[in-house]
């Protein structure tokens, strides 16, 4: 038995000789909300089709819930629930029915239908045909035949896709609440840092199909580096005798913001005395952090993180 | 097999509620309507229920039943093809086997459903004309069943082709173009009994209706290649999806 719930082997998929995804080694544990991140292209949606079986990898294999997953589908599958891309319904058929048609395979109590659109927030709207669905509702809906079969572990692939801000809030508390309240282990994945950055444990970034990060969020979080910013007065001659005590400083000249790079809290008081010393006025000392976006895109398009 | 029936109602209720009903009926009302004008001035005796059942059949097997058949099975997929559904049907713990069986099975009832009411419509044009009596009960049910057999194969081969194109049109549209060409097929012996598409209407007419061409093939030569193209494209279909990419 492995501790992990997902693990992937050198997972690999080549469309004509080209490869899609190389060398995956995906980890996620437990309990866990795993935010699967990389730009439209990377390889996500290939890697989610391969956990589930929809595609057969080239290379590799793939565990969940420490069985291989090309032996075990049906047993595995069974505690699986998804939404790959675009959530797929029945229009003609209301909610209640597109439930029931995939409860009739899954073999659920029937009161589960029930307890499903209740978590999504669609109770309200089941005797509607889904037609007439809003993006946001069908995500829902979406979501509610993923949750239906009781599953441990949720793989959502870009759920929050096309939604509006209100909608995207909604989806992601509900998501939040997957581990605590039932117990389920997520995975989603998403091209954007900031949809997964509120919920995730840990991030796995994929670039041209590789791997390129794979750490917990906190980790993340402390190599997204800070610095500090001054406006004081009289700027140019602050920034001489910054530059001439040997700190790296800059001055952005559009908004007259002295910059510092990272610096401890002692250097910090430091400057600031000095700087006060010299009959400067101080009139702002702001932190700035490198948002994680920027780290995110700085992954993304080149490289390691440094 | 309780993943199996699962399967088959999840299916049934996809179906049941959407308005494919509709067509079940359509070929035997119109062939209800040519029976029921049918005239018997000159003849009397057994050779009135040939010469019904080759005017009833002839349009029903000849092009409605291959066309139905197209449509059963474009419309068994049509769910499926639209926003991902293929995905969402098979991350859900089902065999692809069983999803092609299901649906085949699904278009087989359905089908049977439209040749028990066409053996009704037969039934009612003989008491129009007077001689329900005499119907022989017998070569109707093997006339019916016999091209509902017809009708498998095809089937099968247009379930393969609607998972083969993710679309509803595509593969109705190559169906009855190559359904319209039944009538010139079917007067060659060697190619009509292999050609999917006559096959419903071989077996329907063979015999007393019509005599010329592959018609006068024996029932047994006939019932043979069907079986065995619904082998071929029924495995070809499973080969195809099973491995198909999803």
């Amino acid at each position: 038995m492995s501790d992990w719930i997902i693990e992937t082997i050198g997972l690999s998929k080549s469309y004509k000789g080209r490869y899609a995804v190389t060398d995956l080694n995906l980890r996620i544990r437990p309990g866990d909300i795993y935010g699967f991140l990389g730009p439209n292209g990377a390889g996500k949606t290939t890697t989610i089709r391969m956990l589930l079986g929809l595609i057969k990898p080239t290379l590799g294999s793939v565990q969940l819930f420490g069985k291989p997953l090309h032996k075990a589908r049906l047993e595995i599958l069974r505690q699986v629930g998804s939404l790959v891309e675009y959530p797929s319904y029945y229009g003609h058929l209301t909610a209640t029915e597109n439930l029931e048609a995939i409860r009739r395979i899954i073999d659920v109590p029937k009161s589960r239908i029930g307890e499903v659109l209740e978590i999504v927030g669609l109770a309200k709207e089941a005797r509607r045909a889904v037609k007439g669905y809003s993006l946001g509702m069908k995500q829902r809906l979406g979501i509610a035949s993923a949750l239906l079969g009781q599953p441990k572990l949720l793989i959502l692939d870009e759920p929050t896709n096309g939604l509006d801000p209100s909608g995207i809030l909604e989806i992601r508390e509900l998501i939040k609440s997957m581990p605590s309240k039932y117990g389920i282990t997520v995975l989603i994945s998403s091209h954007l840092l900031s949809e997964v950055e509120q919920m995730a444990g840990t991030v796995g970034i994929i670039r041209n199909g590789a791997l390129v990060f794979q750490d917990s969020m906190p980790s993340l979080r402390r190599q997204a580096q800070s610095s500090i910013s001054l406006r004081v007065s009289e700027p140019e001659r602050a920034l001489a005798k910054l530059k001439g005590g040997g700190l790296n400083a800059t001055l952005a000249p559009a908004s007259g913001f002295i910059e510092l790079a990272s610096c401890r809290d002692d250097e910090v008081a430091l400057i600031v005395r000095g700087l006060m010393e010299r009959g400067h006025d101080i009139y702002r000392v702001e932190e700035r952090r490198k948002s994680l976006e920027d780290l995110f895109l700085q992954i993304v398009e080149g490289g390691k993180p440094s | 097999m309780p993943g199996f029936r699962r399967l088959l109602s999840s299916e049934w209720m996809k179906l049941s509620k959407s308005r494919v009903w509709l067509l079940v009926p359509v070929s035997p009302a119109i062939a209800l309507l040519i029976g029921a004008l049918v005239s018997f001035d000159s003849v009397s005796g057994s050779d009135r229920y040939p010469i019904l059942l080759s005017a009833m059949g002839q349009f029903h097997a000849m092009f409605f039943l291959p066309i139905l058949t197209g449509i059963l099975a474009a419309f068994v997929c049509r769910y499926e093809h639209g926003s991902g559904g293929w995905k969402q049907l098979l991350s859900l713990p089902v065999s692809r086997t069983g999803v092609i069986a299901a649906k085949l099975l699904i278009i087989a009832v359905l089908l049977a459903a439209v040749q028990l009411l066409f053996a009704a419509a037969v039934y009612v044009a003989s008491v129009i004309h007077g001689f329900a009596p005499e119907l022989p009960w017998g070569a109707l049910a093997s006339a019916v069943a016999g091209s509902w057999l017809g009708c498998l194969p095809l089937a099968a081969l247009q379930l393969g082709v609607s998972t083969l194109w993710s679309s509803f049109a595509a593969p109705l549209a190559v169906n009855v173009m190559l359904t319209l060409p039944n009538m010139l097929v079917a007067n060659s012996e060697k190619i009509a009994p292999y050609y999917p598409w006559a096959q419903p209407a071989l077996t329907m007419l063979r015999g007393d209706a019509l005599d010329f061409g592959a018609f006068a093939l024996p029932i047994e030569s006939l019932l043979i290649t069907v079986l065995g193209s619904f082998v071929i494209f029924l495995s070809a279909s499973l080969v195809y999806f099973n491995r198909k990419e999803i």
